[in-house]
């Protein structure tokens, strides 16, 4: 059953909220990157991805690789607004020995298909994910997360030229293109060459998107693969710190966390309380 | 070796149909019985060793049992971090498998040697270190790596290396009585195992019958032969082609910093902590830095007159 999208506008305010509240109790947390991918992960986790909530591990799911693991707050965030973990574990995050660590970790959430810190490494992964299914004769999908950041790996561009050469079209890659890394801007970084051009030179089709608009992101989604034999990679621009008008497209909230007055402003401007 | 690897790894994976076998885009003309009778299962990751790595760590993910394959230098510094992070991190069933490890393409140049494979493929927790030292114990220690279904280093040479003589079964983590002495021991490691048989053939001659232990599993270390060894010898000498941190010389000192009254002398011969140059033979090179089959003799000795 599709969630409309008034009801993900909503549920949108309650999981930025949770984050921001998250990053606030615990003084961890990467709030741009968290903010900036959260509607897409709330299409993905809602309307999309193929999950099997009470057998995590069956082979007919969707892989989800969130490879950005700074942003691990709108990831558990998401999953528990879908009740995919229990709600009350957000209070637990970046506590010590909490299943929540503030980059997450297969080890301690099992539900996770792969833990995420490093930067560079979810599109390998998802590859080798998506060639095996490939092989197994499977029909569900590799998708995985990247930051814009991680487009500075080269190890990124190994895992799209394999992905391209190999025909990986099980393979759905969804760049959060919020513009901000850790210390500057995307765009100073990366040159003025797009994103959706580099993906379409290694092999790939790739569609540009606002990341923020729920009908677009699904739009997108259910298009891929665009063309057979093809990955498909989907642009998402975004806006870094998303729904906080203090936070947006500041690069100091790539590490900075909340105060209380900071939480005060956040709450009033959202509309919403944490879900936990 | 590599031949034998090639039939191995056919043989294993007509056992095995989970098996896949992932190259960094070496080996050529060397796989071509693996590649026709399992084309679904060749896959060529390109020059580029992280990927390589990836896609083993997303096969084993779903099921497979994947090997990776580069020249050791190349599979092992290069993709570090990919080792680390998605391979021995997540535990998953990924046999890397390092060709030509040492100063095997002494050569070649620096960017071809790999004096340090062993101990950074050592230092990942959990990671199984294995550097057969002939074609016969590269055959029987594959199979055993395969099953155990965790990370894995595993070393293999070039080609037409001998096949040395021993009665001793083959056994992952079991150090291999190669020739019964006593007095001093040779404790060797993936090829240098010959050198050290020759040694004790020239030390013959000369009434002089020093043990020789090839230790093919470098992690996890077999302390309790290690133990008897150093109990009944008066001197080990660890014979080694790694610099001198984290190959065997490393690992035995690790373990008798901590035993029991160990008043065993303990030798190495081997390469020193520095990047060689000047291009030499192999055989130059060991004779150069003292680790070649006089060298050891000479060293045994020195310390058994």
């Amino acid at each position: 059953m599709s969630v409309s999208i008034p009801i993900l506008k909503d549920k949108a305010r309650a999981v930025r909220m949770s984050c921001i509240q998250m990053a606030h109790d615990a003084h961890e947390g990467h709030l741009n990157g968290s903010l900036s991918c959260l509607d897409v992960l709330l299409v993905l986790f809602n309307n999309w991805l193929v999950i099997y909530p009470k057998d995590h591990r069956h082979p007919d799911r969707d892989r989800f690789i969130f490879s950005k693991g700074h942003a691990c707050t709108g990831l558990y965030a998401v999953m528990a607004e879908r009740d995919l973990i229990p709600r009350k574990l957000l209070a637990q995050y970046a506590q010590t020995d909490s299943p929540l660590p503030n980059h997450h970790c297969v080890h301690s959430l099992p539900q996770l298909e792969w833990s995420a810190g490093s930067l560079g490494h979810g599109l390998g992964v998802a590859s080798g994910v998506a060639l095996a299914m490939k092989r197994d004769g499977r029909k569900a999908r590799s998708v995985v997360l990247l930051s814009d950041g991680e487009c500075n790996e080269g190890s990124t561009w190994e895992a799209a030229m394999f992905a391209g050469a190999q025909k990986l079209d099980n393979l759905v890659a969804i760049v959060d293109y919020n513009r901000v890394q850790s210390t500057d801007f995307t765009d100073k970084l990366i040159g003025k060459i797009g994103l959706e051009e580099k993906f379409r030179a290694f092999g790939w089709n790739a569609v540009t998107i606002d990341g923020h608009d729920f009908e677009a992101i699904e739009g997108a989604l259910n298009c891929a693969p665009l063309n057979q034999g093809l990955p498909c990679a989907i642009i998402a621009k975004t806006v870094a710190g998303k729904g906080v008008s203090f936070m947006e497209n500041q690069v100091l909230w790539h590490y900075r966390t909340p105060s209380v007055e900071d939480l005060d402003r956040a709450k009033a401007e959202l509309q919403a309380e944490a879900i936990y | 070796m590599r031949r034998a690897f090639s039939e191995i790894l056919t043989q294993c994976a007509g056992e095995d149909d989970r098996l896949a076998f992932i190259t960094g885009d070496l080996g050529f003309q060397v796989f071509t019985e693996f590649q026709k009778n399992y084309p679904e299962r060749f896959i060529n990751a390109g020059v580029a060793e992280a990927q390589m790595i990836n896609t083993a760590a997303g096969m084993a993910l779903e099921g497979w049992h994947p090997i990776a394959y580069s020249i050791a230098s190349f599979a092992t510094a290069r993709p570090f971090e990919q080792i680390r992070y998605c391979v021995a991190y997540p535990k998953l069933p990924v046999v890397l498998v390092g060709a030509g490890r040492g100063y095997t393409y002494s050569t070649s140049g620096v960017s071809h040697h790999a004096g340090d494979d062993l101990g950074l493929m050592s230092i990942l927790p959990g990671m199984t270190v294995v550097a057969p030292g002939d074609p016969n114990e590269m055959r029987h220690l594959f199979p055993q790596v395969l099953k155990l279904r965790t990370p894995v280093y595993f070393t293999v040479g070039r080609f037409g290396e001998p096949v040395y003589d021993s009665d001793e079964p083959i056994v992952l983590g079991k150090a291999r009585l190669v020739r019964k002495g006593s007095g001093v021991a040779i404790l060797s490691v993936a090829e240098m195992v010959h050198d050290a048989i020759k040694a004790r053939e020239n030390l013959e001659a000369q009434g002089l019958t020093p043990s020789v232990y090839q230790f093919h599993t470098i992690k996890p270390l077999d302390t309790t032969t290690l133990a008897h060894l150093a109990k009944s010898h008066q001197a080990l000498i660890v014979v080694e082609e790694h610099v001198p941190s984290g190959g065997l010389w490393s690992a035995v000192c690790q373990w008798a910093a901590t035993a029991p009254d160990s008043k065993c002398q303990l030798v190495r011969l081997g390469p020193p902590d520095a990047f060689i140059l000047g291009n030499p033979k192999r055989e130059e090179l060991r004779s150069r830095y003292g680790f070649d089959s006089v060298s050891i003799a000479k060293r045994c000795q020195e310390l058994m007159s």
